[in-house]
């Protein structure tokens, strides 16, 4: 899970010409850190829910890679 | 083109996925109800129409109704209609909170839940699709006794604006086509010197041509109309 969690990102980071990140922390932030703008989060957001048929938006924001890990893992 | 029209049973809805269908493209309809008419279409255009019913009065299940069940992640959908609407009729004085609530759910709630749907598969297979509702003129004119129905197609034509303004980058587009009045169920309980008085409002003098409002969508939808977004287009007969 987290490995695909990853390859979506780097995905999403690989179209706004920032570098892949070789893997992610539970406190990595997803803006700032990750360099994601609201628009990236609605395309990790369609992308996760794509591969795990969860919306991680559904109950309110996600600042962080920990919240996603803990919101696929519910 | 794969296109997803709410309110496709008949009426504009009908005509809209009509002239999708013969200029080629794939039209999935939704509605409550399977009619005749609709049949008919999907007899002359095998395998390139597709129809749900589904109730459109429940905002909250048209992830699991529309696309999952129906328009699943497998379909690259190009454009949404968002058509379906119903009327409630009354002067505000007899306004029942009930009934306001029930149209608000089918004539705004349902289709913003759709339009957030209809963008994140966009998003998904990374297209710019077309997103088109219908209003009605009597948003912008006024008449007695369409206060809570005109408001409904109020709400939607802001919601349309800034879908433009909020997607644009991504190179979705929303429009809305506004038609005047049409000779459609929806208006079936007036009567024919209501509809005169009408009529004398508009430019043309008559009915506005079903045809033409079927047709515009199927121009906004297209690549023809790139440049088009956050517009409402009247098909009216020039209401004045």
């Amino acid at each position: 899970m987290e490995q695909k969690v990853l390859e979506i990102i780097n995905n999403i980071r690989a179209t706004k010409d920032l570098a892949p990140v070789a893997s992610l922390g539970n406190e990595d932030r997803l803006r700032d850190d990750l360099g994601l703008t609201s628009f990236d989060l609605a395309e990790l957001t369609v992308n996760i829910e794509a591969e795990f048929d969860i919306d991680i938006f559904e109950d309110g924001l996600v600042n962080t890679v920990g919240e996603i890990y803990e919101k696929l893992q519910k | 083109m794969n296109i997803l029209v709410t309110g496709c049973s008949r009426g504009v809805g009908l005509k809209i996925c009509e002239v999708l269908l013969a200029q080629g493209h794939t039209v999935y309809g939704v509605a409550r109800s399977y009619t005749d008419e609709f049949k008919g279409l999907e007899a002359a255009y095998p395998g390139r129409l597709f129809f749900k019913s589904i109730d459109l009065a429940s905002s909250g299940n048209v992830r699991e109704t529309v696309f999952k069940e129906f328009i699943t992640n497998k379909v690259q959908l190009d454009g949404f209609v968002n058509n379906a609407a119903m009327a409630y009729d009354d002067i505000i004085t007899n306004l029942n909170v009930e009934r306001l609530e029930e149209m608000f759910a089918v004539n705004v709630f349902t289709p913003m839940m759709l339009t957030k749907y209809a963008i994140r598969h966009m998003l998904l297979h990374k297209n710019k699709g077309s997103i088109v509702h219908i209003s009605s003129i009597s948003a912008h004119t006024g008449y007695k006794g369409l206060a809570m129905y005109a408001s409904s197609k109020g709400a939607l034509e802001a919601f349309s604006k800034n879908t433009a303004r909020e997607w644009g980058a991504l190179g979705i587009r929303s429009n809305v086509v506004v038609p005047g009045f049409m000779e459609t169920a929806m208006s079936a309980t007036l009567t024919d010197d209501q509809k005169d008085r009408i009529y004398k409002r508009t430019s043309l003098k008559a009915a506005t041509s079903v045809e033409s409002v079927a047709e515009t969508v199927a121009f906004l939808l297209s690549e023809k109309a790139v440049s088009i977004t956050g517009q409402n287009i009247n098909v009216d007969n020039g209401t004045i």
